[in-house]
C-alpha cells in the first residue's frame, strides 16, 4: 500500500443536501502511473481529484495519497502537505493575473515558509518555462498571456515543487488538437521526468490512448 | 520581503491607481491635522519667540493686536501714529532704551521701515555687505527682500506711492542701498530699513530745497521781505537725495511732533519693564503692551479655532477610513476566486488575512511616509508661509 | 529755533542712555567730537582711557562741514559723540547716528542760548512758515558755557565709566579752573576796552559780546577774501553811527584790508573763535586772543 500513489478505499464523499454522492470503493495508483479518469459533467470527476489532493475530505473511508493517509489529517497539515507534494492543475488555470508568469509559477514558494525560495527553485521554474516555450516571457504579466500561454504557466507551477503526484482537471479543455497534444506531451513528460504518478481528469476520448490506464468515475462506485 | 508581502506589493502595484487614491486619501487624513499642527505650531513659536524678543511696544490707543502686527511684522494696517516725542519721554524715564518705529511705505512690496541704529543692535541684526545706512536717503536691505527685490549695496530703490495720483505731493523717493543684512530669520529678513528721518522725509515731512536765500535763488521765491522769503512751486521737490542737496534737507515744524507707528522699548531688567509700564497705566493717550501677551492672546485664537478644524478634520478622517475599509472589502469579494485558488494550492491558513493585512499596512506606511514628508516640508517652510500669510 | 530742537531731541538721550555694552569697556572709550573746544575738553577730561576723533579736515569750518556718507558710518561706531548743540554742525541732523552715544554739551544750558543774529525765516506758500535761521552756536566763546559743556562731557564719559569717575571729575574741575582764569582773562580785556564799540567781521561773537557787555556790531567778512567795494561804503556807513576803533577778525586778514581799514581809523586785531584746530592748544589760543584784545584796546578814548 505504502508503494502506491494514491488509494481510495470505501470512500464516500457527498455536496450539499445530500443530492450529489460520490462512492469510490476502491481507486489505486502506482508511483509513477500515469492514468485518465473519464465521465460525464457532474458525475465527480473533480471531486475525486479533490479528495486525492485533500482539499476536500471524505465522509467515509481513507484517501491515501504518497502514502499519507490524509484524509485522517487536520486542515492545516493538509494544506502543509498538499502544497509540498502535490502539483495541481486546474480547470480554468487559476492563475493570478497581477503577478508576472514567473512569479505565478514561484507562488507555492511565496505562500508557505515549508518550500524555500532558493536558487535552485528559481532555476527550476526558469527552466520550466523555457521548456513550455515560454523562456522569454516570464516576466510578463499573466493577464496579458494568450489561452495557451496561461496554460502552459499554470503546468509549470504544479510541476515547480517537485510533486511526487500531479493532478490535473481538463488541462486541454478549450484547446485545439495540435495545443492538446503539446500540453499532454508536456503533462506525461515532466511526469515522467519526476516519477510522478499522473492523474488527468478529461472527458475528451481522443486522448485515452496516451495513458497507461483509464477508468469511468461511475464505475469506481464498487 | 516575506513572500506575502511581496504578493500584497505586487497586487498593489498592478492596481496603481486604487492603491494611489487610498495611499493619496490617508496621507492626507494624516497629514491635515499633523500639518496643521505643525504650521500653527511653528507659526506661533516664530510669532512668540519675535514678541518675546521685543520687551515693550508704546503706541496710540487702538487695537493692541494692530499695533504688535505693525510695529513686530512691519503689517500695514497702520494703526494711529505715536508723535516722536514719546521716545524722548521713554529715554528720559531711563528705564529702557525706545526705538522708534516707522512703518507706513513700501517699496516692491516690502515695508520700509524707520529706525534708529539701536533698533539693529537690539534686534542683533549683521550687516552681511555693505554698511548701515549714514545718512538721509540711504536704505539698509534684509536678506531676503534683497534677493526677492535684486538688489546689492550700490543699487538705488524708489518708494512706492501711497496712491498713484497723491495729491498731497508725497513724492516718491529714490533710496540708495548701501547694504544687505545677513538672514536673521524673521520679518526682518523681508524689510527695507532707513533712517527715521528717511521715512520723514518720504512722508513729506523732511524736505530739500535750493538754497532760497543763496544767490542765483530768485527764480523760486515769491517775496523776499526782511529774514523772511516764500517759495513758490517751481521750488524743486526732490526725490533723490544726492550728496550735492543731502544739505539742503530741513525739518518743518516740530519733530517731536513727527509720527511714529509705535515706540519699541527695550528695559534692561524686569523692574525697569515694571515700573516702565506702571508709569502708563491709566494714561489714555498711550498705551503700552507687551507684545508676548498679545500674541498669547491671538494664538489662543488660533489654537481655539485649530482645535475646531482638527475636530472637523476627524469626522472627514472617519469617512475616509469608511470609504477605503469598503474598498478594501469589495475588492477582497472580487478575489474570492484568487484567494479560493491559494487554498486549493494548499497555502497556509490565515494567508489570506495576512495578505489583505500586509496590502493595508503598505497603504498606510506609504500614507505615513507621504504624510511625514509633507509634514516636514510644512515644518521647513513654516516659518515662510506664515510671513507671506502675514504679508498678504 | 525748530531746527536747534530738532537736533537737541535727536540728540536728546546721552548720559542717560542705557550702560554701556559689556565688550566696550575693556578698551578706550572712542569719542568722536565736532569742534576743536569739544576734542580739548575731551582730551583734558579723558586723558588715556578716550581716544578722541575729531574727523573734520584742517582749514574747514566744522560748523558747516558735512562729512560724507563713509565717515559718517565711522561715526556708528563711536561710544560717544559730543555734539556742540545750537545747531553747530547741522549734518548730525541728517545722518545716521547711534542716539545712544549723542551728548548734546549745551542741553543744560539750552535757556541761555541765544538766537543768531543774522537769521532767516522761509516758508512754503501762505501757509507752513519756518525758521532755518536759529541759534548762535559759538558759545564756548563764553567760558562759563564752555565749563557747562565740559562738565556735560565728564558725566558723559562717568556714564560710561563709572570706575573712572572721580578721575574725570578731578580732570574737569582742573579744566574748569582753567576756563574760570580764561573768563577773568576775557573781563580784563573787556574792561581795557572800557565800552569802546567794536566791529566783528563775522558775526559769530554773539557770546562774548554778552557775556563780557561789549558794544559790538557785525559784519560778513571773510579774513581771506577782500571786501567789495559796497561792503567798504556799508562798514562806512556803521563806523559814522557806531564809532568802533577796533575792526577783529576770525583770522589773519589780508594786508590790503588791513591797510583800508586803517584809513578807516580801524585796527585790526585777530580773535580766533577756534572751532577748527588752531595754533597751539586750545586755551593757549583762547588767552592769546584775549592778550591781543587787551593790548588793541585804545589807549586814550
Amino acid at each position: 500500500m505504502a508503494d502506491r500513489a494514491i488509494h481510495f478505499d470505501n470512500v464516500r464523499f457527498g455536496y450539499g443536501d445530500g443530492d450529489f454522492m460520490l462512492r469510490i470503493a476502491k481507486l489505486e495508483l502506482g508511483r509513477g502511473e500515469r492514468a485518465a479518469v473519464i465521465g460525464p459533467s457532474g458525475s465527480g470527476k473533480t471531486t475525486l481529484l479533490h479528495l486525492a489532493a485533500g482539499i476536500a475530505v471524505p465522509e467515509e473511508g481513507a484517501v491515501r495519497t504518497c502514502g499519507v493517509e490524509i484524509s485522517g489529517l487536520d486542515d492545516a497539515a493538509r494544506r502543509r502537505f498538499r502544497i509540498r507534494r502535490v502539483g495541481l492543475v486546474f480547470q480554468e488555470f487559476e492563475l493570478l493575473d497581477h503577478l508576472s508568469a514567473l512569479d505565478n509559477v514561484l507562488l507555492p514558494y511565496r505562500l508557505t515558509r515549508a518550500l524555500r525560495l532558493d536558487d535552485a527553485a528559481r532555476a527550476r521554474a526558469e527552466s520550466l518555462l523555457q521548456r513550455t516555450g515560454l523562456g522569454g516571457k516570464g516576466s510578463r504579466r499573466a493577464d496579458r498571456l494568450s489561452q495557451g500561454e496561461r496554460q502552459r504557466v499554470a503546468v509549470c507551477r504544479a510541476l515547480v515543487v517537485e510533486p511526487e503526484v500531479l493532478l490535473a482537471d481538463e488541462p486541454t479543455g478549450n484547446l485545439d488538437t495540435d495545443n492538446k497534444g503539446r500540453i499532454l506531451d508536456l503533462l506525461l513528460g515532466c511526469a515522467d521526468e519526476a516519477g510522478a504518478a499522473l492523474l488527468v481528469v478529461t472527458h475528451d476520448r481522443d486522448l485515452l490512448p496516451r495513458f497507461e490506464r483509464s477508468f469511468d468515475v461511475r464505475e469506481l462506485s464498487g | 520581503m516575506s513572500g506575502v508581502a511581496y504578493l500584497a506589493a505586487r497586487y498593489l502595484a498592478r492596481h496603481k491607481l486604487v492603491s494611489g487614491v487610498l495611499v493619496a486619501a490617508l496621507a492626507l487624513v494624516v497629514f491635515l491635522p499633523a500639518g496643521l499642527r505643525v504650521l500653527v505650531r511653528h507659526s506661533a513659536e516664530a510669532l512668540r519667540a519675535r514678541a518675546i524678543a521685543t520687551p515693550l511696544v508704546v503706541g496710540a490707543p487702538g487695537s493692541p493686536v494692530d499695533l504688535v502686527l505693525a510695529s513686530l511684522y512691519f503689517e500695514s494696517g497702520a494703526p494711529q501714529p505715536v508723535p516722536f516725542s514719546e521716545v524722548q519721554h521713554i529715554d528720559e524715564t531711563g528705564l529702557a532704551e525706545a526705538v522708534p518705529l516707522h512703518v507706513r511705505f513700501r517699496t516692491g512690496g516690502k515695508a520700509i521701515v524707520g529706525t534708529t541704529l539701536a533698533y539693529f543692535r537690539q534686534r542683533e541684526l549683521r550687516v552681511a555687505s555693505g554698511r548701515l545706512p549714514a545718512v538721509l536717503g540711504e536704505c539698509v536691505v534684509g536678506a531676503s527682500a534683497a534677493r526677492d527685490l535684486g538688489v546689492r549695496p550700490g543699487d538705488t530703490l524708489v518708494s512706492s506711492p501711497e496712491t498713484v495720483f497723491d495729491l498731497a505731493g508725497v513724492y516718491p523717493l529714490r533710496m540708495r542701498v548701501t547694504g544687505i543684512l545677513a538672514p536673521a530669520g524673521g520679518p526682518d529678513d523681508a524689510a527695507v530699513f532707513v533712517d527715521v528721518k528717511t521715512a520723514w522725509i518720504i512722508q513729506g515731512l523732511v524736505h530739500g530745497h535750493s538754497d532760497l536765500a543763496g544767490p542765483g535763488s530768485d527764480a523760486g521765491v515769491l517775496a523776499r521781505e526782511e529774514g523772511r522769503i516764500t517759495a513758490n512751486a517751481s521750488v524743486v521737490e526732490y526725490n533723490e537725495i544726492t550728496p550735492e542737496n543731502l544739505d539742503s534737507f530741513h525739518f518743518h515744524g516740530d519733530p517731536g511732533a513727527y509720527p511714529l507707528t509705535a515706540v519699541l522699548a527695550f528695559p534692561p531688567e524686569a523692574r525697569s519693564r515694571a515700573l516702565l509700564m506702571g508709569r502708563y497705566e491709566g494714561s489714555e493717550a498711550r498705551q503700552i503692551l507687551r507684545p508676548g501677551g498679545v500674541i498669547d492672546e491671538l494664538l489662543a485664537t488660533v489654537f481655539a479655532v485649530e482645535k475646531s478644524v482638527v475636530a472637523a478634520i476627524g469626522l472627514v478622517a472617519v469617512a475616509t477610513l469608511a470609504v477605503g475599509a469598503l474598498v478594501f472589502v469589495l475588492s477582497a469579494r472580487l478575489r474570492r476566486r484568487e484567494f479560493a485558488t491559494l487554498v486549493k494550492i494548499g497555502a497556509p491558513r490565515g494567508t489570506v488575512a495576512a495578505l489583505l493585512g500586509a496590502e493595508i499596512a503598505l497603504v498606510t506606511g506609504a500614507a505615513l511616509l507621504v504624510a511625514g514628508g509633507l509634514v516636514f516640508v510644512a515644518a521647513r517652510f513654516a516659518p515662510l508661509l506664515l510671513r507671506s500669510a502675514l504679508a498678504s | 529755533m525748530l531746527c536747534g530742537a530738532l537736533l537737541v531731541s535727536l540728540a536728546c538721550s546721552g548720559g542717560e542712555a542705557p550702560p554701556p555694552d559689556a565688550e566696550s569697556t575693556g578698551g578706550r572709550l572712542q569719542v568722536f567730537a565736532v569742534n576743536e573746544p569739544l576734542r580739548y575738553f575731551a582730551e583734558r577730561i579723558g586723558g588715556d582711557a578716550v581716544e578722541v576723533h575729531f574727523p573734520a579736515p584742517a582749514g574747514v569750518d566744522p560748523a558747516h562741514w558735512s562729512p560724507d556718507p563713509d565717515t559718517v558710518a565711522s561715526y556708528q561706531g563711536a561710544d560717544l559723540i559730543l555734539l556742540n548743540g545750537a545747531g553747530y554742525a547741522g549734518w548730525v541732523t541728517r545722518a545716521t547716528l547711534p542716539r545712544s552715544a549723542l551728548v548734546d554739551t549745551t542741553g543744560a544750558v539750552r535757556d541761555r542760548l541765544l538766537a543768531r543774529s543774522d537769521g532767516v525765516t522761509h516758508q512754503h506758500g501762505p501757509s507752513g512758515e519756518h525758521t532755518h535761521g536759529a541759534k548762535a552756536f559759538t558759545t564756548w566763546l563764553d567760558p562759563t558755557l564752555a565749563s557747562a559743556q565740559a562738565a556735560a562731557v565728564a558725566d558723559a564719559f562717568a556714564s560710561r565709566r563709572p570706575e573712572l569717575a572721580d578721575r574725570f571729575a578731578r580732570d574737569r574741575a582742573a579744566l574748569e579752573a582753567d576756563l574760570l582764569d580764561l573768563d577773568a582773562r576775557f573781563a580784563e580785556a573787556a574792561t581795557a576796552l572800557d565800552g569802546a564799540p567794536l566791529i566783528f567781521s563775522h558775526p559769530v561773537y554773539d557770546y562774548l559780546v554778552r557775556r563780557y557787555d561789549l558794544d559790538a556790531r557785525s559784519l560778513h567778512w571773510e579774513p581771506d577774501q577782500p571786501p567789495a567795494a559796497r561792503e567798504w561804503r556799508r562798514l562806512e556807513t556803521i563806523v559814522r553811527r557806531h564809532p568802533a576803533r577796533l575792526l577783529v577778525w576770525e583770522a589773519e586778514p589780508l594786508a590790503d584790508t588791513v591797510r583800508r581799514a586803517a584809513e578807516l581809523g580801524l585796527e585790526s586785531v585777530v580773535f580766533a573763535p577756534c572751532g577748527n584746530r588752531c595754533e597751539g592748544d586750545w586755551l593757549d589760543a583762547m588767552r592769546s586772543n584775549a592778550e591781543r584784545l587787551a593790548a588793541a584796546a585804545p589807549s586814550e578814548p
